[in-house]
C-alpha cells in the first residue's frame, strides 16, 4: 500500500468518524436527546481517536499516530462498554434508539471497528517509506476531514459548556443548564 | 470542566495544523488523561454482574 492509498483511506475513515459526531450533533439538535455524562465522554473518545487518523493525514502515515487512534478507541469503547453494562443490569437505556440500536450501543461497534481497520492499516509497511513534505499536497478530501474534526471539537466544546455549565454534568440532562440556570432563557432540550 | 477535553484536542489539532507535532500529541495525551478522570467521576453506578 502506497503512502496516498494510506491517505486516501485515512480520510475516508476521518469522514466516517465525523459523520458518527454529526449524527449525534443531529439527534442533540433535531430530536432534543440532550447527551449524559457517558454519552460526551463517547464523543470525546472519538474524537481522540480521529485525532490520530488527522496527524496521519497531516504528517503523514506513522505507527505512533495509529496507536493514538486505537488507544483513544479504546478509552471511548471502555465507557460504551460500561453504559451498556449498566443499562443491561438496570434493565433501562438512554436516549432514542435509533435502526433497533441505541447510540452508546453503535459507538461500541464503531469504536471496534476503528480498533480492527488500524490492525489492518499497520500491516501495509510501504505506507511508512519516507515521503515529500505533505502540506503542498494535502487535497480537498483530507483537508475538509480534518477541518471539520476540528469543529466539531470546538462545536462540542460549546454544547457541553451549556448543557454542563463549569462543573461535572448532571447524570440525566433535562435542559441547557446555562440558558436556564444563568439567563433564565426558555429551554432549548427536553422539559424538565 | 467537561468542555475542557474538548477544547484541548481542538487546541492539539490547530498545533497539528501548524505543523506542531509534538505539542499535538502533548495536548492529546492532556485531553486523553482528562478523559479518564471525568470517567473516574461519572462511572458511579456498582454492577452486580458474576463475572
Amino acid at each position: 500500500m502506497t503512502a496516498d492509498l494510506s491517505r486516501l483511506l485515512n480520510a475516508l475513515g476521518l469522514i466516517a468518524i465525523d459523520t458518527v459526531l454529526v449524527v449525534a450533533f443531529a439527534d442533540q439538535l433535531w430530536f432534543r436527546d440532550l447527551p449524559c455524562p457517558l454519552c460526551i465522554l463517547q464523543r470525546l473518545g472519538f474524537i481522540a481517536a480521529g485525532f490520530g487518523v488527522a496527524l496521519n493525514l497531516i504528517f503523514g502515515p506513522r505507527p505512533s499516530h495509529y496507536g493514538l487512534t486505537i488507544l483513544g478507541a479504546v478509552a471511548g469503547g471502555l465507557v460504551s462498554l460500561l453504559q451498556i453494562l449498566v443499562n443491561i443490569a438496570h434493565g433501562s437505556s438512554y436516549g432514542n434508539a435509533i435502526f433497533g440500536l441505541h447510540l452508546y450501543s453503535r459507538a461500541l461497534i464503531m469504536f471496534t471497528l476503528i480498533v480492527v481497520g488500524c490492525a489492518i492499516m499497520l500491516q501495509f509497511d510501504r505506507q511508512f517509506a519516507p515521503a515529500e513534505p505533505l502540506p503542498a499536497r494535502m487535497t480537498v478530501l483530507p483537508v475538509s476531514a480534518v477541518a471539520l474534526l476540528a469543529a466539531l471539537a470546538l462545536g462540542n466544546v460549546i454544547s457541553t459548556l451549556a448543557i454542563c455549565g463549569m462543573g461535572l454534568c448532571p447524570e440525566t440532562p433535562s435542559g441547557y443548564l446555562i440558558l436556564n440556570d444563568n439567563l433564565n432563557l426558555t429551554l432549548l432540550g427536553k422539559a424538565p | 470542566m467537561m468542555s475542557l477535553p474538548f477544547l484541548l484536542f481542538a487546541c492539539g489539532l490547530a498545533a497539528a495544523w501548524t505543523s506542531r507535532r509534538e505539542a499535538a500529541m502533548g495536548f492529546w495525551v492532556a485531553g486523553v488523561l482528562m478523559l479518564l478522570v471525568l470517567f473516574r467521576f461519572h462511572a458511579t453506578d456498582v454492577l452486580n454482574l458474576g463475572l
